[in-house]
Parts: C-alpha cells; structure tokens; sequence
C-alpha cells in the first residue's frame, strides 16, 4: 500500500525540477565543462579560439594547476581571501544573532524594530562597486574624509600629524575590506535568520516559558536549534560568497598595495583578462577554487546535519529493503 | 508610517524621471556661440581630450550619426570621436549622413571596453565594430599584438597612406605604433609629445624670472637626466614649494622610455624606469612633492593651486592643458591659475597617450569607414580635422597639438590660459622624443605593477630589492614572464 | 503569588536596562548605515569644487542651484535615466519572478516527494551553488556571442530559471516548515499536484518568498558585469551600467553630478524595498499548520 502511493507519486518530483534543470543545462553547464576542460589545455591569447589538450602539446596534462598552486600570488590570494572573511563573518553573524534576539523577543517589544529592520538591511541594496569607490574616496591620501578627520583631531589635541595612506599599507586595505563586507551583508544575514524565527511554533517557546528558561536560555536552547537550516544556509551561503569575494576588493584595492586586497577570484580574473589571456591557467584555479568550496561546505554540512533526521532515514532505507525482501 | 514614506518616494521618484523626459537645451546662448554650450555641456577631459560636438546640436553627442542605410558600427570609449563623426556629417559633408548611418557604442574604462570590443570582434557579423578606436596603452595589441589580425591595412581600404603620411609630416611615432610589418593600419590624430609646464608666478619668486629659457637653464632641459631639476627642487623646498604634485607625473616621463618591459619573451627592467624606484622615494624622503595619486582629488587640486603646497610644476601633453588643467574654477581669466602657467622643453623627453582609429579587417563599409578615417587623420587643409583640432574650431574651447606637422606649422597655439604663449612649437619639439619602441601590449598590466611596488617602496613597505622582485613574481605570475 | 510578583517587578527592571542597550546600539548602527546614503544625498547638492574640497559635510553653498546644474549635466550626457530604468525593471522583475517560482518549485519537488535521484539532484544543487562566478562568465559570454543573443533583455531573464541559492534557501525552509499532512488532505479532496503547488504551498512560502524575492531583486538589479559585456546598445542598458559608466571615465570632473547618477540608481531599489519588506516584518503564523 505504501509503496504504491510512494510510486504515484514520484514522478511529480521529476517533473517539476524540469524547468531548472534544462535552464541550468544550457546557460551554466556548458559555460562550466567548457572551463573545466580548458583547464587542461594551452588556450590563450586575445581572441583565440583554438586550443590544444597539453599532452598534445607534450606538456603534463597538470601543468596549469602546478602553476597556480604554486604560483606566490595565488597563495596570497588564498590566504587574504580567507583571513578577510574571517574578519568580516564573525562580527556579521554575531551582531545579526544578537539583532535576531533581541528583535524576536517575545516577551519585550522593542519599538521601531521594523524601521530598524528596514535600515540594517538598506547596506545590501547599494550596489558592491558603489561602496568599493566611496571607501576608496573616503580612505584617500593625501586628501581625504578621513584623514581629514584624522588630522583635524589631533590637532585638537595638539598634535602635529600628517596624513596617513590608508589605501597603501597591508592590514588597513585588509580590514577596510572586511568592514565594507560585514556592513553590506550583516542586515541580510539578520533578515535571513529573523525570517526562520518567524518560522518557528509559538508552543515551542510557550512550553520553554513554562518550563522557566529565561531569555538567554532560550535564545541559546530553544531558538538556535529550531533554526538550523537556516543558520546552514547563512553558514554556507556566506562561506560561498566569502570565497568568491570579488567586486569589492577589486574595486575598493585592485592590485595596489603589494596585493594585500587580492582575493582568489581577482586572481582567476588577472589571469584571464590582465593582457596575456592565461584562460588556460584561469580555468584551473576556478577548478581548484571550485574543489576548496564544495571540501569546506561538505564539512560544514556534516557538522550541522540533522543527526535525528538521519538516523530516522537510516531506519527506513533498512525498513524498505526489509519489506522488498519479505515481498 | 512605512507606507507613506515609500509613497513619499516613489512620488519623487517618478518626478524626477519626469522632469527629466524633458529634452535639456543649453542655457539661452548669446548668438548661439559655442562658448556658451560649456556651460551646460562641460568639456571633460579625456585621456586625449573628450568634448562634445556643441555647433550643432542640443549638447548630447547621439548614438546614432545620419540616416543612411548602410551602417558603420563605431565603437569607442569617450564621446570623442563620435563628436568628431557628427561635426563631419552636420559641416562638412551632409551626403555621408545621408548614405551611411554611424552607430556609436562607447563603453568608458579600458577594463571593460577591452573584453567588449575583443569579443566583438571575434563574434563578427553585422554588429561587429566597423571602425574602432584605441588609446596609447593598449594600441599595441590592436596593431602588434594578439588582435591585430583584425585591423584593415588603410592601404586596402583605398587610402593613399604612404603619400599622404609624407605630404602630412604625420609624426612618425604614430605611424610606427599604427604599423603591422611595415604596413599602417591605424593613426592617431593627436600629437602627445610632452613639456614642463609650470607656474610662471612661483618661478618669479623662486627663480627671479618666468621665461622658458630661462627655466630651461635651471632645470637643466633637454639633458636627458634629472640632476639640476633636483637642485630646482630644493631651492622650491626651501621656499615652501612642491616641485611637482605626486610621483605619477613623474612616471609618466620614464614609462616609454628605454627598452621595452618584454624583450624575446622575457622581463627586461630598462635603466630608465629603474630609476623611477628612486625617483618616488627620494620624493617622499625628501618631502618634494604633494604625495597626490594621479587623477586623484588632491592632484586637481593642485592644479588649481589650492592645494597642500604649492606645485611648481606638471609633466605632459597639450591635451593635458587643455582638458585637465583647464576645468571648472579656471576656465576663464582672473579664476584660479588661468593664465599662470608656462610651457618648456623638459629635462627628459617623452610623450603620453593619443588615441589610433582603426577599421576591421573585411568591413563591407570601407568606403565610408576610409572617408572618415582620412578626414580624421590625413586630411591637411583647414576643413580637415586636424585643422580644427588644432585651432579650436570645434567648439572645445580648447586647441590641441595634432599629429600632422603640416597643420601644426599653419596653426597658432597662442592659449590665453598660459599667459597667451604659443605652446606649439614646445610640443612639436617634444613629439621628437615620441617613439613607439619602449611599449608592449602588456603595458597597462606591467605599469600598474611597478608603480605600485615603487609606492610600496617609497612608503617604506618594502625595501628596493624586495620591491622589485615583488614586481617580478608578479608579472610571472600573471602574465607568465 | 508574591514570590510571582518580585520576580515579575525585577524582570521589569532587567527589561529597561536591557532595552536602553539594544537602543543605544540598534541607533548607532543606524547611523553607521545611513551614513552612506546621507552622504550621497548630500553631495548630489554640491557642485564639483564643493564635493573635492570636502565629501563628507552636508553643507553648500548654493544647494538648489547646484542640483539643478547637476541635474542638467548628468540628462545632458548620454545618461538617460528614463531607458535604464525602464530596462534594470523588466530586467529585474522579470528574473526575480521566474527566479523564485521555479526555485520554490524545485524545493518542492526535492522536499515533498520521494523520488531517486532525488538526494542525487540535491547534491547537485549544491554543487552548482559551489561554482564560483569566474567560471561561468568566461564561457558564458563567449557563448552568448555565438549564439548572437547579445543586446537582448532576455539573456539576462532566462538563466534565472536555475537559481541554485533560493532552491537551497526554498528547500531549508520547507523541511522545518511543511508538513504534508495539509498536502495528503488536498489530495483526498482531489486537488492536482500542480494545483496543490500552486494554491496551498506557495501561500506557505510566503515569508521565504517575500525574503528571497528582495535579494532576487537587488542582485539582478545591481548586476554590473554581465550586463556592461552583454549590453552594449545604448537602448538596452541597465541602469546600474549607466552610471558606472560615468564613474568610471576616469577623467570625471562632474562629481556632484555623478553622485546624483548614483542616487536615482539606488532609489528605485529602497522603494521596491519598502513596500516588501512589511512582508517580512509580519510573518506568516505557521503555528496552525506545524501542531
């Protein structure tokens, strides 16, 4: 009986991923395997269009990754990309947990949250190259906002000082970066999170106040575990764009400052579009990058699995193939 | 609360684009004298001088050029020769837009025009470039390079290039860089040799005198090295002077000079940009100049005056005058340095920028395209461009030094804005220094490469070995030199 | 019952200490984000020699006169808001529409029923949404080009279709909130599957959609690259495209007047933004359904 019903069913699921899947075929796929093979090929050059397999060309069919792996600017580019996302994550996510908290609270409105809702989440609708060039204007040297501001205060203080050149020096361009990431995306992050909050059952937080938890407790207990799959999506969305960080820095930085801003997808563009047209070359490091994403979301995954929901799983794959046996 | 205010907005909103569906006509012109089109329409300056073809038309250059039905697709990256396109069709020859229809693609930024017209070209077709541009750095690749495949030879479009170049005096740098085994598939018509140009008040006051020659003397012109132009510039100091604005005008001298960055496929760092790693630094130890980037808030300023310090002096070609250091607050006498500044013969040659015309290999328009590249380029008389160009015929306000030495010896380049000197004659000197021999067409990349690690030496980041190996790795890396 | 009531009066006290905090740092960070956009509306009244001397004052000399020269500088070059707009919208609305129907249907599909290749094609939606820009983009234009559908809206539109992040976000959502008793009561009553999709799970979805449709709708609408490469007649260009060409002539010398492009860019997106972002704010009860 129940097999059967499984069955009638099934089929819809197949039909309706149709559409995706046909658009992801034609406009994704074949951008995407055309990439990946060109990886093992010498394609380069302006306007070329024909290339070779390297072996062909009597060179290790790994030549390009070699090279990227071992190139010092994708290395550097690897460990920026990495160390500004750490620093733009950690306040994003902590400032919009602490925003969801407090504006899903239950027992204390706060009042004008929509407004507030409204502004944290207004960063994200500018457009990324729009913020890059105001910070670059507002960090200028020797004329700028800021050090303006700078300047002016010391002198209030009595103290002689000239301007500082923000845009030139390795941690500042670093840490501007971060902050422009983290100010564009921690009221989407909010926004994300208060809409599974929505999601959850009221009785789930009526028995938590019965049972005597207070704020804290369930916020910590009862609320973090009820969004899970969202907090997933969060982790997992913003370690994808943090990988693929690009309009910012490049922007903001490009390759000024001895690459301090370069991340690994400005390096995949370089290679392809700074004069000698490496595709070949970029090809291989979008793969190597593409490998690093899926390794770090798997992981991701396996830690924020349902462990109930798969045991439960587990159980019933046993279940049916008990039941195909005894029919 | 919300829902008034996204009301209050989108009223405005649809205000705004209201009011602006209404077609903008200049500010009632007395007499309808192109002068008075600037007001509206600035004239904003380009790498080599970017304007508006304000005779005619209501101020906007349009997309669309004639009425004709043979179509020539033009694709550029400022309203510059597209203005060029209309003056010719509105003035002097009304039968071109009646045969043919020019459309204009233009898309500002090397970064991006770069990959569009690339992939235009290759795609072929009808919507394929017909007649394309290019700025001196990356013309090499449109006609040494990776895409000069794609470049028409003018001699097969039916030009006469080889009598004409010579009964011009086409300078011959811009023959050379337009040139593909010796033959010309593309020309610029400006002329972008260099001159000091400099402050004539502060060079009373530090120097006792104002005349080129004299400053000539003192900076040591024409020598071919830095070294009296370092004594100027701590006389300047003293006075509390800035010899000059930031490190780039000065890089702008060294960059073509010597042998080029690549040389049978290797990296080869010529003594002369070498010595720009010094050059910054000994700017910023010695507090010589304004530390302002080019292109930047602070360098504008400086050209006002009213920056830091005062700068003494400015490295480059006439357009330079004429579209960037003439700019809102000094357009007319009595406002900010108009009418303050000099030209003379610097201490290192160079030149800087121009823009080539270039038309694609198997257009089925070589007809038109050759009309326009001719009138553009090789066309001496005074309804030729260059002519106008050169004589501030078109509206610009401004008068440009221009390839043909033809029309630059029958041209008066008296400019009120240096004191009324004819700067001309100082640029024609300078084009001597003009050649095409130090530039690859991985320039753009390379430059941006090494000025930055000279930034991060001159700001002490690195010290001058490392700085230069960083630059190494990085063309290695990317360039896979 | 008195024990009750000092415990009752000390959380009060806590709630006002508590709620003076979040004041004072709910505010400042909206000050943080306002900054920016104030900015912007400010310079857009400043003439250029006023935005180099000082971009961060709010003051100027001649506000009104200034606007208007801008105004005029900005309508007067090639910059014609009228066309930009009216293409960033059908562009934007258009691929947000299509982006989060079919996202909502194939989490639908992926949660809802039991087929094989099911967890199979989840992994594949993450993959795909592992895929960093880069690699696409260089195939993609070189064969948008081939194809000839260059200058055409609906390359931008119909890649929406495959829009792996809101499947992920859609799919995430319905599993911690969809029950599908509600489903098998429809479908005793006789509903169609389709019918079900569209009539009882859509109006489910609500928050999500509402939640996804924003992002949809700003990134399509804030999307520079693809459209500055695939876009290049002057009549088809988006609005974002439009302006970064004025930012980007490197020889701007009309700040104000940039800053004003940049402005009405933005200021469609915070009006979209208003009127949906209420759905958001009030939520769906889905207690009903999850008892």
């Amino acid at each position: 009986m129940r097999n059967k019903k499984l069955v009638n069913y099934a089929k819809f699921g197949y039909l309706f991923s149709i559409p995706f899947i046909l658009a992801f075929c034609v406009f994704t796929l074949y951008p995407v395997i055309y990439t990946f093979i060109i990886g093992f090929t010498d394609l380069k050059g302006a306007g070329n269009t024909e290339w070779h397999f390297l072996p062909q060309v009597g060179k290790n069919l790994f030549v390009n990754f070699k090279d990227v792996l071992t190139s010092g600017s994708f290395q550097k580019a690897f460990k920026n990309t990495v160390i500004i996302w750490i620093m733009n994550f950690i306040p994003q996510i902590g400032f919009a947990l602490l925003f969801t908290a407090w504006f899903t609270d239950r027992r204390s409105k706060v009042k004008g949250q929509g407004i507030f809702k409204i502004l944290f989440y207004m960063p994200n609708i500018i457009t990324a190259a729009t913020l890059a060039i105001l910070f670059n204007v507002m960090f200028g040297y020797p004329k700028g906002p800021v050090n303006d501001i700078l300047i002016g205060v010391s002198k209030f203080f009595g103290v002689e000082r000239k301007a500082y050149n923000f845009n030139a020096n390795e941690w500042p361009v670093k840490i501007i970066i971060a902050f422009i990431q983290f100010y564009q995306w921690y009221g989407h992050t909010m926004v994300n999170l208060i809409a599974g909050v929505i999601g959850i059952s009221p009785e789930v937080f009526e028995a938590a106040e019965i049972d005597g938890a207070n704020r804290v407790q369930t916020f910590f207990l009862v609320t973090i575990p009820c969004i899970r799959q969202i907090m997933l999506f969060v982790l997992v969305t913003s370690l994808i764009g943090g990988l693929n960080m690009f309009d910012v820095p490049q922007l903001y930085i490009g390759t000024n400052a001895n690459n301090a801003g370069l991340t690994t997808n400005m390096y995949i563009r370089n290679q392809a579009f700074s004069g000698s047209y490496l595709y070949n070359r970029a090809a291989a490091a979008s793969v190597i990058l593409f490998i690093v994403i899926v390794v770090l979301s798997s992981v991701l995954f396996y830690i924020l699995r349902d462990k109930d929901e798969a045991k439960l799983k587990k159980l019933r794959k046993q279940e049916l193939r008990a039941a195909r046996k005894g029919l | 609360m919300k829902k008034v205010i996204a009301s209050a907005l989108s009223v405005a909103m649809v205000a705004a684009i209201a009011a602006g569906c209404t077609t903008p006509t200049p500010t009632d012109a007395p007499d309808g004298t192109t002068a008075a089109g600037s007001d509206v329409v600035e004239t904003t300056a380009g790498g080599d001088g970017e304007t508006e073809a304000t005779e005619a038309t209501s101020g906007a250059v349009e997309t669309t050029i004639g009425t004709g039905s043979e179509v020539i697709n033009l694709w550029t990256f400022t309203e510059e020769v597209p203005g060029m396109v209309q003056y010719y069709v509105n003035n002097i020859d009304p039968d071109f837009g009646t045969k043919y229809t020019v459309k204009c693609t233009y898309i500002n930024g090397a970064e991006n025009y770069q990959p569009a017209v690339d992939a235009a070209l290759v795609a072929g077709g009808d919507s394929a470039p017909d007649l394309y541009c290019a700025e001196a750095d990356y013309i090499l690749k449109y006609t040494q390079g990776d895409m000069s495949r794609f470049a028409a030879t003018y001699k097969s479009l039916g030009i006469d290039v080889d009598s004409k170049i010579s009964a011009a005096e086409i300078a011959q740098y811009t023959v050379d860089i337009g040139s593909r085994d010796g033959e010309v598939v593309a020309l610029g018509y400006q002329a972008t040799g260099g001159a000091m140009i400099y402050r004539a008040s502060i060079a009373e006051e530090v120097f006792g005198s104002s005349e080129p020659a004299d400053i000539e003397a003192i900076v040591g012109a024409g020598s071919g090295n830095w070294d009296k132009f370092w004594e100027a510039a701590a006389t300047l100091k003293e006075k509390g002077y800035s010899v000059v604005s930031g490190s780039g005008d000065m890089w702008n001298v060294c960059k073509n000079a010597g042998q080029p960055w690549i040389v049978d496929g290797n990296l080869t760092i010529a003594p002369e940009r070498e010595a720009f790693l010094d050059i910054a630094k000994k700017l910023k130890d010695e507090d010589l100049s304004n530390n302002a980037p080019g292109w930047d808030t602070a360098w504008y300023n400086d050209m006002m005056g009213v920056g830091d310090r005062g700068v003494f002096c400015f490295f480059g070609p006439a357009w330079l005058i004429n579209y960037v250091m003439v700019r809102d607050g000094q357009k007319a006498a009595g406002e900010g340095t108009f009418g303050d500044w000099r030209v003379c013969t610097p201490p290192v040659g160079f030149f800087w920028g121009g823009t080539w015309l270039m038309a694609r290999e198997g257009t089925t328009k070589a007809e038109g395209v050759a009309k326009i590249i001719e009138w553009v380029t090789l066309d001496t008389s005074e309804t030729g461009l260059q002519y106008l160009w050169a004589n501030d015929k078109m509206g610009n306000n401004a008068k440009d030094t221009v390839a043909s030495a033809v029309v630059m010896a029958k041209s008066d380049g008296s400019l009120e804005f240096c004191g009324g000197q004819n700067i001309f004659p100082t640029f024609i000197a300078g084009n001597s220094n003009a050649s095409g021999k130090g530039m690859t067409q991985y320039d753009a990349t390379i430059n941006n490469y090494f000025t930055d690690a000279a930034n991060q030496y001159a700001e002490g980041n690195l010290d001058r070995d490392a700085a230069l190996e960083t630059f190494k790795a990085n063309v290695s890396d990317n360039l896979s030199f | 019952m008195s024990d009750n009531a000092i415990k009752q009066s000390s959380i009060k006290k806590n709630d006002v200490g508590l709620k003076v905090v979040i004041y004072i740092v709910a505010i400042f960070f909206s000050i943080m984000t306002l900054f920016p956009f104030v900015m912007m509306l400010a310079n857009c009244f400043k003439s250029s020699d006023e935005v180099q001397q000082s971009a961060i004052t709010f003051w100027s000399a001649d506000p009104i006169g200034n606007f208007q020269k801008n105004w005029t500088f900005i309508m007067s070059k090639e910059f014609k808001p009228q066309i930009g707009f009216v293409n960033s919208f059908i562009v934007a609305t258009c691929s947000t529409l299509l982006n989060v129907y079919f996202s909502s249907l194939t989490a639908y599909a992926i949660s809802a029923y039991e087929w094989k290749l099911r967890e199979a094609f989840n992994g594949m939606i993450m993959a795909i949404m592992m895929i960093p820009g880069t690699v696409t983009t260089i195939g993609f234009y070189q064969m948008v080009y081939k194809l000839g559908m260059v200058n055409k809206l609906s390359i931008l539109i119909i890649p929406s279709i495959a829009a792996p992040m809101t499947v992920f976000f859609m799919r995430q959502y319905l599993q911690a909130s969809l029950s599908m008793e509600i489903v098998q009561s429809a479908r005793i009553d006789g509903a169609g599957e389709f019918r079900i999709f569209n009539q009882i799970v859509i109006p489910l979805m609500k928050p999500a959609i509402a939640t996804q449709a924003i992002f949809a709708y700003v990134g399509s609408w804030n999307n520079l690259f693809m459209p500055l490469i695939l876009l290049t007649d002057k009549d088809k260009r988006t609005l974002p495209v439009m302006v970064s060409l004025l930012t980007n002539d490197s020889y701007r010398t009309e700040f104000g007047a940039v800053y004003v492009g940049l402005f009405i860019t933005v200021l469609p997106l915070i009006v979209v933004y208003a009127f949906l972002s209420k759905f958001i704010v009030e939520g769906v009860a889905l207690g009903g359904v999850k008892s």
